[in-house]
């Protein structure tokens, strides 16, 4: 009964040491032929159950294109991520639903220049699009990753983002928020830098963002000042979930189900949302 | 299809229900300490179908149970073992007698959340298979405004078979759908159709019903102001007394927040869906400790919101039918009437 509730085991194939407090589990399906039938695009979450300690929403932070797997980066923040960090190793199984919710609107960043905007974590599901992208290069015109983190240690996909710094194709920004001694990217927040080192251009170009609130807020003044129409910013909600797909009725906003409406919203439409967050 | 009405006396309606109890899964309101609840029963004097309406519970849970299992696990040594094969003790064929107008209204509401994108089979299959059989209240109760919300009271469909005690004296029976069409050629064969007397007779009680109603509200006017009340301090203040016990929303026939929570002892497991509330201080807080509605008001203001202007919006239908539950229920007196007018007038 319930059968919508009801995940499928997968199986953790892969732990990655991002940072002190980022873990990034690699997952498959346990019965490998549903992999091929569990299709996701950039944006879309799913439900992810350690069975026992509970059931959280993650983005997938990996792209489709990359076959046979998908990644779910997890920080340690409350009961059940706590659970999972201390808990979860390779090998070791867990239940997923999904994928849920909305994704980035593919169709219409072909064409465009790509400002990507990540901060802390926030990379996480910019990477299932950075991915997506870079492997649909031709599709798009400039590619610019602006990523920031607190310190150099919080910075999640160390290795893949040295992959992208040396792909030719792309422009790769890194800052951090205070000076440290063998550092020797930007140092600033992300905002600051947007303004004074990136030098967007603002015409023809989608920027996507995704970080925690305080960035977003500033970053949005800054895409603002610079120019940008709110219509050309897409980020992507965090709100609490737990059904994922519109029936629980905890990620209401005004008449939006986050859940199913999105999480990936223009400035434009979240400008339109009530107050509440 | 033609929708007949039959006409009987007293004693006849109690051989019909006698008559459906014998020969189908039944659930009616059930008296216990002074409250009545929707439990299945054998005959027919175990319950009360007229049961008045402010002491009588919703049959929600028989569709959205308070809490059900939703899977079980095991840790076994080839890796994790789900199972969800229990049987729903709800989704059999069943007939529940005595539902109140206002509460059958509260599935039709439901249905379109619940059909909305991702269908809940569960659900589905057990309003497809249940009969639903109302008793028209004679008199409304003092918190009771069903007939001021967005449907109608008198000619309703949201149950299959209407029975209303006529000012004559005599009993109507009245199909409403077509499967309570079918379901009284099969089970009122005893019960003689009626003509369009009836419907005048019928009229007189409902006209003596809805004169009885102490609230009354013009629910677009409420619908149009709230759209612009959601800056208004009038939250707050309707909020102060709540003490966030949640219980207006598990008595309410048409919340249906939920959470899911798991249960693990030793290598087993329980998975358990269970009512929740917008008005529990824990339904929004997020891992790390961010809490978009840490306030009262601000918990007040999404449940007064959700039941008149965005469920409205989404579906269609106000949240809300006007039964009067959670007012009857709420240990501080906090009346939803009250609220949204106190709101939208401010």
């Amino acid at each position: 009964m319930e059968q919508l509730l009801v995940p499928t085991i997968c199986t953790v194939d892969q732990l990655i040491e991002e940072t002190p407090d980022v873990r990034t589990y690699r997952l498959k399906f346990k019965d490998d032929s549903l992999t091929d039938s569990f299709k996701w695009l950039p944006g879309q979450f799913v439900e992810f159950s350690l069975l026992g300690s509970g059931e959280c929403t993650f983005c997938i932070a990996s792209s489709a294109t990359r076959k046979g797997y998908f990644d779910c980066s997890i920080k340690r923040a409350g009961i059940v991520t706590a659970d999972i960090h201390n808990e979860l190793d390779e090998g070791d199984e867990v239940g997923i639903r999904g994928p849920y919710g909305n994704w980035f609107p593919l169709e219409e960043l072909k064409g465009k220049n790509l400002l990507f905007i990540g901060g802390g974590i926030g990379l996480a599901p910019l990477r299932s699009l950075i991915q997506y992208a870079i492997d649909t290069r031709n599709e798009y015109k400039d590619f610019t990753i602006l990523y920031g983190a607190r310190t150099s240690a919080d910075i999640c996909y160390k290795e893949e983002i040295e992959e992208w710094k040396n792909n030719e194709s792309l422009k790769v920004i890194l800052t951090i928020d205070k000076a440290e001694e063998k550092w020797k990217e930007h140092v600033g927040v992300v905002p600051k830098i947007l303004e004074e080192k990136v030098n967007p251009v603002v015409e023809n170009t989608k920027v996507i963002t995704c970080g925690p609130p305080i960035m977003i807020k500033y970053t949005l003044m800054s895409l603002d000042k610079l120019g940008f129409a709110p219509k050309d910013v897409v980020t992507t909600l965090e709100m609490k979930m737990q059904c994922g797909f519109g029936k629980c009725g905890r990620c209401n906003i005004g008449s939006t189900y986050v859940c199913k409406d999105g999480p990936v919203f223009t400035y434009e439409e979240l400008q339109k949302l009530p107050d509440e967050f | 299809m033609n929708l007949t009405t039959y006409i009987t006396e007293p004693a006849g309606l109690q051989s019909f229900y006698e008559a459906i109890v014998a020969t189908n899964e039944t659930y009616a309101p059930v008296e216990k300490l002074g409250k009545f609840d929707y439990k299945q029963i054998k005959t027919p004097p175990e319950c009360q179908p007229d049961s008045p309406i402010e002491q009588t519970m919703s049959i929600k849970p028989l569709f959205f149970p308070k809490s059900a299992r939703v899977m079980k696990y095991e840790a076994t040594a080839e890796g994790t073992d789900v199972t969800d094969t229990t049987e729903d003790p709800l989704a059999g064929k069943r007939v529940i007698l005595g539902v109140k107008h206002c509460d059958a209204r509260g599935l039709q509401v439901l249905d379109e959340v619940y059909k909305w994108d991702y269908i809940d089979t569960d659900y589905q299959k057990r309003r497809e298979n249940t009969i639903i059989i109302s008793a028209r209240c004679e008199q409304a109760a003092t918190h009771c405004f069903c007939t001021s919300l967005d449907y109608d009271v008198e000619q309703s469909d949201a149950m299959d078979v209407a029975v209303i005690n006529g000012l004559d004296g005599k009993v109507y029976i009245q199909a409403r759908t077509e499967k309570g069409e079918h379901f009284l050629k099969e089970n009122a064969s005893g019960l003689a159709a009626t003509n369009g007397s009836a419907l005048e007779e019928m009229k007189k009680q409902y006209q003596a019903f809805s004169g009885s109603f102490r609230l009354k509200m013009d629910y677009k006017e409420i619908n149009g102001k709230m759209q612009s009340r959601f800056e208004s301090p009038a939250f707050e203040e309707v909020a102060t007394n709540c003490v966030s016990c949640n219980t207006c929303a598990f008595v309410c026939p048409t919340c249906h927040c939920f959470k899911i929570t798991d249960e693990r002892i030793r290598d087993e497991g329980v998975r358990y869906k269970s009512y929740d509330s917008c008005n529990n201080i824990y339904f929004t807080l997020m891992a790390g400790g961010h809490n978009p509605r840490p306030a009262k008001y601000r918990r007040w203001r999404q449940r007064a919101m959700h039941k008149f202007v965005y469920y409205k919006e989404r579906f269609g239908v106000n949240l809300c039918v006007g039964c009067g539950k959670c007012t009857i229920s709420c240990p501080v007196n906090i009346s939803i009437f009250e609220v949204v007018n106190q709101v939208s007038n401010v």
